[in-house]
């Protein structure tokens, strides 16, 4: 399963593999800790197909382990302290029969879990006999959503070399763009600089210090979707909100205005919820999408539309076109209650610059004139001290 | 109180004349019209000033109100015809805040 990674491995072997608390691991390092961390499952009889529950962020061992229990073809649940409080529910969720918790200081600890893991999915993925990772959505609005993936489809793609990178790890260990930063870097012989806390001088320290040539920032740039993974997106020019988004193993079809992704590493479905794919395998997002050719501009979920005295309003193109603004780090916008239209547009904003909310409104109205229509521009705007997104770089809606 | 609540009406009132084409006219104090008869704003206008207002009267006053609430849309008299009118119209509401919580 992970014999084109150790080949990677070999080749690079006395190169950095990780860097962490200031201390490089090379390659030679991380293929004998693989080994070293076979031995300790063996030792736990944690068999092939068994859900493990992985408490960690990166590390030396967080990394070793989770690509050991790849070649076991175990489900690998990751979850990271950003979820501390649903924890327990996600355990229970995802059905974990081992737990192994691995500290600050990158020691690792076991527990076997009164469990079994029967969940149907479950028995498809073994039935295949391919590894499993369990990534929550963290979901802008209702309950997280566990999904089960099956890791050889993710795997494929980082079978083609790409550019070596040295790639800070500001995403999540338990998040879709921290797997795939992870496994992206390691395929391709680069260096994965972990950063013990994700504030910007931490990052930008580590950046300076380790030569970071990319920083994987999530919510901007890339339509990612932990069900299908990270498309690569283009934008139409820097200031546009048509896109355009696929690339290798993903195909877009829009049905009914609503986008479908086809993905090579398609997930098996949700513990938790209902099927989001269609009849022919096409993965569902909810996303509202507008068609130019091949550029698409996304106007979010259904859900989440404002109507304002009966005119629809999608959140996100207010967000994208207030992003554009000066000085504006961070907006979510929502609907509230209004008995004068129904509901009004309410933008909650992180702004960077010295400007009193009477100020920044007016620059706002004058900013969007020629680009939102009249409803569409908020009609009530709120300054936030605290960032708009969540430890887990989703908007908060609620 | 009076007196600060106009200002504060006054405040937004210039804030909404930079994108107005019809502008309100300050310069006519209480008497400057909002919105219905001779009113510049239109419905999205004053759903945009109201929800202005009130935050101010919030940070202002440290006291929550609802401008445009069906009491206010049930009134003989629109409290939104004219910057005086508006301002009668919250310190009513400031009144009669301060009076329930005590």
């Amino acid at each position: 399963m992970i014999e084109f990674l150790l080949k990677v491995f070999d080749e690079n072997k006395n190169d950095d593999a990780i860097i962490w608390r200031d201390q490089p691991f090379a390659y030679s390092w991380l293929t004998e800790r693989i080994s070293a961390w076979q031995i300790a499952l063996d030792k736990e009889q944690v068999q092939a197909g068994s859900v493990v529950i992985l408490e960690a962020d990166f590390s030396p061992n967080a990394i070793a382990l989770f690509l050991a229990l790849i070649e076991r073809n175990c489900v690998i649940v990751p979850l990271t302290k950003s979820i501390a409080a649903k924890k327990a529910d996600f355990m229970e969720i995802a059905e974990g029969e081992v737990r192994i918790a691995i500290d600050d200081e990158d020691a690792a600890a076991f527990e076997k879990l009164p469990r079994q893991a029967t969940h149907p999915l479950y028995a498809i993925l073994r039935g295949r006999r391919h590894p499993g990772l369990i990534l929550f959505s963290s979901g802008s609005t209702g309950k997280s959503k566990a999904a089960l993936h099956d890791l050889t489809g993710i795997l494929e793609k980082f079978k083609v070399c790409r550019n070596r990178q040295r790639a800070i790890t500001f995403l999540l260990y338990d998040h879709i763009g921290g797997v795939n930063t992870m496994l992206y870097t390691l395929s391709n012989g680069g260096c994965i600089i972990t950063v013990q806390e994700r504030t910007p001088e931490k990052v930008l320290e580590a950046a300076q210090k380790y030569h970071a040539t990319l920083l994987p920032t999530s919510p901007k740039q890339t339509y990612g979707l932990s069900e299908v993974g990270i498309l690569r997106s283009k934008s139409k020019s820097s200031d546009s909100l048509w896109v355009k988004i696929g690339g290798e193993g993903f195909e877009t079809r829009i049905v009914d205005g609503i986008l479908h992704i086809k993905a090579q590493s398609a997930m098996l479905g949700y513990l938790n919820a209902p099927s989001p794919f269609s009849e022919d395998g096409w993965f569902i997002t909810g996303d509202e999408v507008q068609v130019d050719g091949d550029y698409y501009r996304i106007l979010g979920r259904r859900s989440e539309l404002i109507n304002v005295g009966g005119e629809k309003v999608y959140p996100a193109e207010v967000e994208s076109t207030l992003l554009l603004m000066e000085g504006v780090d961070d907006v979510v916008v929502t609907g509230e209650t209004n008995q004068l239209s129904g509901q009004i547009v309410v933008a909650k904003i992180n702004l960077s610059t010295a400007e009193n909310l009477m100020q920044f409104r007016q620059r706002m109205r004058q900013f969007c004139k020629d680009k939102l229509a009249k409803y569409k521009i908020p009609q009530k705007v709120i300054l936030l001290d605290q960032p708009a997104y969540s430890q887990r770089f989703k908007k908060m809606r609620l | 109180m009076e007196q600060k609540i106009l200002d504060l009406i006054f405040q937004i009132a210039n804030e909404f004349n930079e994108q107005l084409e019809n502008k309100i006219a300050i310069h006519q104090g209480r008497e400057a019209h909002l919105y219905g008869r001779n009113g510049v704003l239109d419905s999205l206008g004053l759903v945009s000033f109201v929800m202005a207002v009130e935050q101010s009267v919030e940070s202002e006053f440290s006291v929550a109100v609802t401008l445009a609430d069906e009491k206010a849309l049930s009134q003989q008299n629109s409290p939104f015809q004219t910057i005086g009118s508006l301002a009668d119209y919250i310190k009513k509401l400031i009144e009669e805040a301060s009076r329930t919580s005590g």
